[in-house]
Order: C-alpha cells, then structure tokens, then sequence
C-alpha cells in the first residue's frame, strides 16, 4: 500500500481493466512541509472518495493528478498517462471543479461554462449546446444566463458542476463540492454527483473531509492521512471487515468485558451496552460463551454496521499508534 | 405520425473532435481580446478600449483628410508627421492601454481562480501565457500598426503613398516591425507587474509609475545631471519610440540639446535594447508563473 509500510487488510492498490488512476510511492513536499509521503493507491471507475482531514494532502493530490504539480518522487499515472509528461492529454478527459467559490461574477454561468467546454476542444457550436445541457443537467437551466457574481453559493457550486462535465470528460475531479451548502443543496449536489456516474457515464474522484457525504455517494475511498493513504478499498468491504456488535447486557458488565477481552475481543462499553468487533462467525460463538461463563443475560444483540466515520478514525489512530510504535 | 413530445434533453455523451492544444489557446486567446476590449461587458468596461482606438485612430483619419483636401505638397510635407513620428501622436493610446487594458487579462484570471480551470484544461502555464501574451499584443498591434497601415494604404490610393513597390514594401515592414516593438515592450512590461499582483487597479498604478518614473528619472540623470546617455535606455516611456525612429531611419529632432545627445545611441542598441527589455520582461513573467500555486 503505502510505499513506506506493508500492505494493510484496507489496501486495495492494485491494478485492473477499470483502473483509471494509479499512485506509486507518491512524494510531495513543500519546502519542509511534506504533502504526500509514499501514497500507493488506486482508484477504479464509478464514484471515488477522496478523504482525509484538512492539510491531509487532498487538494495536492488533485493538484498532481491534473499535471501542475511533479511529485518529487514515486510515479503518478491517470488513464495510463503521466500527467506531467501527457498533460494535455490527461486534461483533455478531465473535468476539474476547485474548491474556490471564487467565479468571474460578471460573467454569465452560460458564457463559462460554454468557454471551459471550448478549452477542452469542443467546436463553439458543439460547446454552445453543451454548455447549456450541462446547465440543465444541474438544475441550472432557467438561471443560466444570469451573471454569476448574483448566484447563491449553491448555484455557484452548480456552475463548477456543469463547467467540470460540460465537456463529456470521463473523469471528474470534484474539490469539496459540497462546501458552504446548506443540507438541502448539498442533498441535491450529492444527488447529481451520483447521476454523473450512473447516469452521464463520468467517473467522479470526489475530495471531501465530510465522511457522511462520502459514504452517501461513493464506492470506494481512498483516505489519507498524514500524507500516507491509509486505506484504499472498496466502501462496502471497508466497512464490513469492521463490522461490529451492540449486546445489552442483563448482568455483570465489568466480567462479561473482561471475558471477552480475555478471548482477544476488542470492546468498548456504554453502560450496560457493548460494542464488540467482529470478523467473523466464530467469535459470535466465543460471546455466546462468555456470557454462559459469566451467566449474564442478552437483552439485546444485534449487527451494528460501522459508519465510515468509525473506520475512519480508527484507521487513523492504528496509524498514530504506528508512527508512535516505530 | 405520433405526438410523442420530447421531455428532457438530458445529458449526452460527446464523441466529435476535440482542437487540443491549438484549439485551445485560440480560445483563449480570442477570448482575451473580447474581454479586452469591453465586448459583452458592462458599459464602464468599454470606457478605455474605445478611448484608446479613437486616441490612436483619430488622428490618422485627420492627416489622410488632410491629403485628400490639400494636393499641396509643402503643406503636406510641413504638416503632416511621417510615419515614424506618427508613434508619438498614439503614444497616449499605448500608455493607457498597457496601463489600464492589459492588467485585465491576467489578474482577474488569478484572482478569480480561474486560472486553475485552465490549466486544468489541455493549456499548461507556458501556452496559457502565449495565448494571452498573443491577445494583447494583437490588440496592440491594432493600435501601434493599425493606424499607419490606414494612412500608407489611404495615401496609396490618393496617389501620395511611397515612391515604388519596393518602397511600399520597405515602408509596410518598417510599420509592422515598428509596431511590434512598441506592442511587445509594453505588453511584457505592463504583463510583467501584473504577474505580480491580483489586483488591477494595484498593477495599473505600478505600470504609471514604473513608465514615468523611469522617464523622469532617466531626463533627470542624463539631461539634468549630464550623465551617460545610455541610461535613456531605462526610459520605458522614450525607448520604444526611438526606437521606431531608427527603424525608420530617422533620428529624434537635433535641434535642441537633447536630441543631439540621443542620438548619439546607436540605431542597433536603441533597437537592441527595446528587444532585450521585451524578452527580460517576459522572462520574469514566465519565472513568476511558473511558480505561482494554482492548487496546493
């Protein structure tokens, strides 16, 4: 996974037919800031999260992906390109929309979204067209001639939609798409986000720090953290190896803790609720012993599926706990 | 036939050509020149476009009414500046277009974060400036190289153009080549402190003061404290146009002090200069831009 640690149970770096982006050791620094040390990763085709604290090396990342930036060690490849070396013709497929809310506001959403279909080589009557179905497409189509310096933050955000896709590109890069949104808006902005994928055929590589978002609209993540991709698998396999258990205990809760923990179970207690991992069926059978062992009731016993959030700062703190162990 | 109604355009995929590079920096650089000139923009944006094309066409559309009126030679050959000094009749055109018309086509780009959108796009920062370097210097080109093309082709036709084909030719060269010079000096000068700020109020004032300052300081220390002539040569305000004098073959009017003293530059360094100040100007814009941080 990451070049400067052995691959985790959440790595899924590897190459295949659908893998459109693909990290080697990535380093970036910034004078003595260092951005991204030895990121390893893939990102395969559909919906992508890119997540990661602020200052995680996100919008770096993004930055490299897009050409402007050269790491300065490991190799960076989209769509089988070097982005440095194949610039333009990375670019020509991409559609970017940055995380600024900052737009020419004496400019018309329609004349740049047209203007930014035209960059990416579409011929003006083609970008004309396109320019205004993207607009369409993004809920925009009644406004798309008002200046966008009038545009609430969630038009405007709708105007980097329609500008990054526009063009037809087969990827998007999408930098906090939903920042300064209110739920309502960032609900329809996760909502068009997903039809870019399952409707328009765009694959999206979406950057947020908002777990819950991610997890509303992606397949697979990719999380970063402290420069380092912390894991990098499919959503559903990310969360289901970290399934977990909620047992209501009727009886001594400090035994049956510290039966289970005696068995190598990992558990946290709420009162006389317990949240215990598990990876597989065996050890639902070890709890059903314990609890004969400490002669505890259930009240209560069910799957509890972990958020993303609880994979998230888990994988963290394993990372904390491993920097601090080396 | 039915009355099947189409409900929703809905999103297509695209699969024609694309321009690539080339298609792009031609949209840029159009672009650029429209934006420049005020074109789809609010009223107050087309203030200075149309005050520099009137201040530099004005006065060409006067001397050739001037020919047309009065055959009389003396009165031609007294009256009417030649092409050379024709420069310094647009000189106030070419100072608020690089001033006030120029900061417009890079800040705002930066500012407005743009700039990240197109070099997201198949434009790097090397061809992203060419296209804009490209649309200034054509526009200035209207105004350095636009008017004398009117006069010669306008005299041409009244029968009081140049001698012969060759002289036609010599004069059309010198024109283009005398304008490039004052377009490119002060599209480099003037993009060159844009570079340096988002502002474009901030790089208008800077580019005033930078074009007169050095011309106040450069008449103080040459003609006011009889120093070495060659510091004309940090003149940004004289230089192109003597520099356009050379190229034309004539030399600035020796009958004051200060012309005897100009022209004791050489043609070749005047001109060399003009050229080397152009392209040390770009050379600190394309520095600049290669650092500048589109995303981090």
């Amino acid at each position: 996974m990451s070049g400067n640690h052995a691959p985790g149970p959440y790595d899924r770096g590897h190459m295949s037919a659908d893998t459109i982006i693909s990290g080697q050791g990535v380093v970036k620094r910034w004078g003595s800031t260092t951005a991204l040390d030895g990121a390893s990763f893939t990102v395969q085709r559909g919906v992508t999260g890119l997540l990661g604290a602020n200052g995680a090396g996100k919008t770096t990342l993004l930055g490299m992906l897009l050409g402007l930036h050269r790491p300065d060690e490991g190799a960076l490849q989209v769509f089988g390109l070097d982005p440095m070396t194949a610039g333009a013709a990375v670019r020509e497929r991409l559609g970017y929309s940055p995380e600024h809310h900052v737009l020419p506001s004496d400019v018309q959403a329609f004349d740049l979204v047209r203007h930014i279909a035209e960059l990416h080589g579409l011929p003006r009557r083609d970008a004309t067209n396109r320019a205004s179905d993207a607009l369409y497409a993004v809920g925009l189509g009644e406004e798309r001639f008002r200046p966008i310096g009038t545009m609430s933050t969630g038009q405007k955000q709708r105007v980097k939609l329609a500008q990054a896709i526009a063009h037809d590109p087969q990827l998007v890069l999408l930098d906090e798409p939903t920042d300064g949104l209110d739920p309502m808006q960032r609900d329809q902005m996760l909502e068009l986000i997903r039809r870019c994928a399952l409707e328009f055929g765009i694959d999206v590589l979406l950057s947020s720090h908002l777990l819950e978002e991610v997890e509303r609209v992606c397949d697979a993540v990719v999380i970063l953290g402290g420069g380092h991709v912390v894991a990098n698998a499919p959503l559903g396999e990310l969360q289901a190896t970290r399934d977990a258990y909620l047992l209501d205990v009727d009886g001594d809760v400090v035994a049956v803790v510290r039966g289970l923990e005696q068995r190598l179970l990992s558990v946290s207690r709420e009162g006389t609720k317990l949240i215990i991992e598990v990876i597989d069926d065996a050890q639902l059978d070890t709890i059903r012993d314990v609890m004969a062992d400490v002669g505890a009731g259930i009240r209560r016993l069910e799957r509890r599926r972990r958020s993303l959030e609880d994979v998230f700062l888990e994988l963290l703190e394993e990372r904390h706990t491993a920097i601090g162990a080396q | 036939m039915t009355d099947a109604r189409i409900l929703d355009r809905s999103y297509r995929s695209y699969d024609g050509p694309r321009s690539g590079v080339i298609g792009a920096m031609r949209t840029v650089t159009l672009h650029s020149m429209r934006h420049a000139l005020g074109i789809k923009r609010r009223h107050g944006a087309k203030v200075f476009p149309v005050l520099t094309i009137l201040l530099a066409y004005v006065p060409a559309v006067v001397f050739v009414g001037m020919v047309a009126l009065f055959k009389d030679f003396a009165i031609r050959e007294n009256a009417l500046p030649t092409y050379a000094e024709y420069f310094g009749f647009i000189s106030a055109a070419i100072f608020i277009f690089s001033s006030f018309v120029t900061p417009e086509l890079p800040c705002p780009d930066r500012r407005s974060g743009l700039l990240g959108m197109y070099l997201a796009s198949p434009l790097d920062r090397n061809t992203y400036l060419v296209s804009k370097a490209a649309a200034v210097t054509a526009i200035m080109s209207i105004l350095t190289i636009g008017p004398l093309l009117l006069m010669m082709l306008s005299y041409t036709i009244l029968g009081q153009g140049p001698d012969s084909p060759l002289h036609w030719l010599i004069t059309l060269l010198r024109i283009i080549a005398g304008g490039l010079c004052v377009a490119g000096l002060h599209t480099s000068l003037s993009f060159a402190i844009a570079s340096t700020t988002t502002r474009k109020a901030a790089a208008s004032a800077v580019t005033i003061l930078v074009i007169v300052g050095s011309a106040g300081i450069a008449n103080v220390l040459v003609f006011g404290a009889d120093q070495s002539v060659y510091i004309q040569l940090f003149n940004f305000l004289r230089l192109p146009f003597e520099s356009v004098l050379r190229i034309f073959g004539e030399r600035t009017q020796s009958n004051d002090r200060r012309g005897i003293r100009l022209n004791e530059i050489p043609a070749a360094v005047t001109i060399g200069a003009n050229v080397a100040w152009t392209f040390a100007f770009a050379a600190f814009v394309w520095l600049r831009y290669r650092k500048i941080q589109v995303t981090r």
